[in-house]
């Protein structure tokens, strides 16, 4: 029972998320019910409105869920205080965003070691190890230079370096490939499964993109804020684009 | 994330905006040089007239005989108008006392050739120069010896000097008081209004023996009129006042219960409110400099909720890689204090040089205390927390989620 507690490292159960803007109201999640476990590599669609950034968002511990409840690896958030909230992210997160979303006026090792000196670390261990993690991504030459002097692959890479830094047990990407061209998001979706595959680093990703979902082993397909979908990706995207989904095949 | 990162911090963001950080700077250099300049100078200047009222003699404290009872009280009480010259000498022995000379003083009519006038005459000792700081143009003054001898000798004022003796050296001229001749041998140098509202070029002084022997009739030969004391500068005027009551109550004899048969008058009192209106204008000038900083700070305000709303994504960016709002606090907080410390050195620096320039016209000296920069450094950080802490507060209160939607 506990190693399958502890095989689950998001439990969302019954959420739902409602914002107040004066005296309207408007639900954008009506109760989801998402588990996944370690090492899976899920894909959140949907169309604009479906609820999915919202969803990401509170998986992220960047927003907190109206209703239902939310556990973390183990933590339930809903009780945690905003430095505790902070905390998480740092330790059980990693963020890719789709506009890269690297601090322009520093470095890129700077960038990349920046979560660990939130944890705590010393500058110059935080560094060593910023260096390290930009040696896996590929771009341990470019340490010294800004994120304006990269292109938006190398920017895309120094975000994951930076999401894998403090080594968290989950990658979450919103539109990873939003900004990159074929090739590069090719690349980038390469990575992310080389890391899930090697690293066992659970992955879950929003795109509208089926080809970028392809990527990923499980589909959850969001409509008006509920699941309409939740199962094997290549089956959902059949479902989605009989056609394509062919030629994905 | 430590304090040397969190500096390292404050740093990079005000390199990344030289300009802004500069002119921001500006407002605290501006505010804490104007404080530290205004301070020293009002400091300077309390000081300035502190030195000056002591050599117009806000030292003295006069003593006269009688107490505050009535004449008949005293005449009731069977005791003299009591003040005598060995009185004086007990007082010119108390520690707490540079000296304490006695004087006679009467309103005499003044004769040399078709001269004449009315003028006050005192009666004193060679003691009462020193104490009331009394310096020679010209000539002598009596010396003890005079005293014991009761010379008929006489120094002036340069007015009474030039009344009597017009263009001519008075020096061994004689002057009649009361028909009494005196000879003239010596002359007062400087005029102006002393502390007690004599002028010192008006003055006319004589042996006190001379003048007890010649002019003025007391009940007993050793009486005086008054007895002037000066209090030593490094001890407080109250403390000399205290010394002499005690020495007196105990000379005359009086009863523990029984009032004074004396009166000490000091010119503390005018001192006093002449340092209050220093103090008043030192701290008028400490305000106006406090109004500059006071608006430097505002600066520091409204610069540091720009940058936060300039660098909101850059929040959301943070605290989603897991800095604490107490981290995002400190980073804003830190920033501002650190443009006030920097600014406020640099204003330091500025005063500094202010405090030279006007030192060197030479009309005062303005000095900084040390004490003084250390409560402008102190100040400058104060400023930094006050004025930073609002915009620090608002940026740590953002939530992530909203910081990483704005554009």
């Amino acid at each position: 029972m506990s190693t399958q507690l502890n095989q689950t490292l998001i439990d969302i159960r019954g959420v739902t998320k409602t914002y107040f803007s004066g005296s309207v109201e408007t639900r954008v999640l009506h109760g989801i019910d998402l588990q996944v476990t370690r090492g899976d590599f899920v894909s959140i669609m949907g169309q604009s409105g479906s609820g999915k950034s919202t969803l990401m968002n509170i998986l992220g511990c960047l927003d907190q869920a109206t209703g239902g409840s939310y556990v973390l690896d183990g933590v339930d958030t809903r009780s945690l205080s905003r430095a505790q909230l902070a905390d998480i992210r740092n330790r059980s997160i990693g963020f890719v965003f789709q506009s890269f979303n690297l601090i322009k006026r520093m470095s890129v090792a700077e960038n990349v070691a920046l979560p660990l000196i939130y944890a705590g670390m010393g500058r110059g261990k935080a560094h060593a190890r910023a260096l390290q993690e930009l040696e896996r991504v590929g771009l341990g030459g470019l340490a010294k230079r800004t994120p304006s002097q990269l292109s938006g692959g190398q920017q895309q890479r120094v975000a994951i370096a930076r999401a894998l830094a403090t080594d968290p047990p989950m990658l979450l990407a919103d539109e990873p490939t939003g900004n990159l061209d074929t090739q590069t998001s090719d690349d980038i979706m390469n990575s992310f499964r080389q890391l899930n595959a090697e690293r066992g680093i659970t992955i879950v990703l929003v795109t509208h993109e089926a080809d970028v979902a392809a990527y990923s082993r499980r589909l959850v397909r969001l409509k008006d804020g509920r699941v309409l979908y939740d199962g094997p990706s290549v089956e959902g995207l059949r479902q989605l684009n009989p056609h394509h989904a062919e030629v994905l095949a | 994330m430590n304090f040397i990162q969190v500096l390292i911090e404050s740093f990079r963001s005000m390199a990344a905006n030289r300009l802004r950080t500069a002119l921001t700077m500006l407002g605290i250099i501006i505010g804490i040089a104007s404080v530290v300049l205004l301070l020293a100078i009002g400091d300077s200047m309390q000081r300035f007239i502190g030195k000056e009222l002591q050599q117009l003699g806000t030292n003295m404290v006069y003593v006269f005989p009688g107490g505050d009872r009535t004449t008949a009280q005293r005449a009731r009480a069977g005791s003299v108008p009591s003040l005598s010259t060995m009185d004086a000498a007990a007082l010119n022995a108390l520690p707490s006392l540079t000296g304490a000379a006695p004087a006679l003083q009467g309103s005499f009519k003044l004769s040399a050739g078709n001269e004449s006038s009315n003028s006050q005459v005192h009666g004193v000792t060679p003691a009462m120069f020193k104490i009331r700081n009394w310096k020679l143009d010209q000539g002598n003054l009596f010396s003890e010896a005079d005293v014991r001898a009761s010379s008929r000798m006489v120094v002036i004022g340069q007015k009474v000097a030039d009344q009597f003796f017009y263009k001519s050296d008075p020096l061994g001229r004689y002057i009649r008081i009361e028909n009494v001749a005196f000879q003239v041998i010596g002359v007062l140098a400087g005029e102006g209004k002393q502390i007690d509202g004599s002028d010192i070029a008006e003055l006319v002084l004589v042996p006190i023996t001379a003048a007890s022997a010649n002019l003025i009739k007391m009940p007993f030969p050793q009486n005086v009129h008054y007895i002037a004391a000066q209090g030593r500068p490094d001890m407080s005027l109250k403390e000399a006042e205290e010394d002499i009551k005690e020495t007196l109550r105990v000379r005359h004899r009086i009863r523990i219960d029984s009032p004074d048969d004396f009166k000490v008058q000091n010119m503390a009192s005018f001192a006093e409110t002449a340092n209050k209106i220093s103090a008043g204008v030192a701290l008028l000038l400490g305000m106006i400099g406090a109004i500059s900083l006071l608006v430097g700070g505002i600066g520091i305000m409204n610069i540091m909720l720009v940058s936060v709303t300039e660098r909101t994504r850059e929040i959301g960016i943070r605290m989603a890689i897991g800095a604490r709002p107490g981290a995002v606090l400190l980073q804003f907080l830190a920033e501002s204090v650190v443009i006030c410390v920097a600014g406020g050195l640099v204003g330091v620096l500025i005063a500094m040089a202010g405090a030279a320039a006007i030192t060197a016209t030479g009309k005062f000296d303005v000095f900084l205390t040390f004490q003084g920069v250390l409560v402008a450094c102190g100040f400058a950080s104060a400023v930094g927390v006050f004025f930073g802490f609002y915009p620090a507060r608002r940026a740590s209160r953002l939530l992530p989620v909203d910081c990483l939607r704005y554009e």
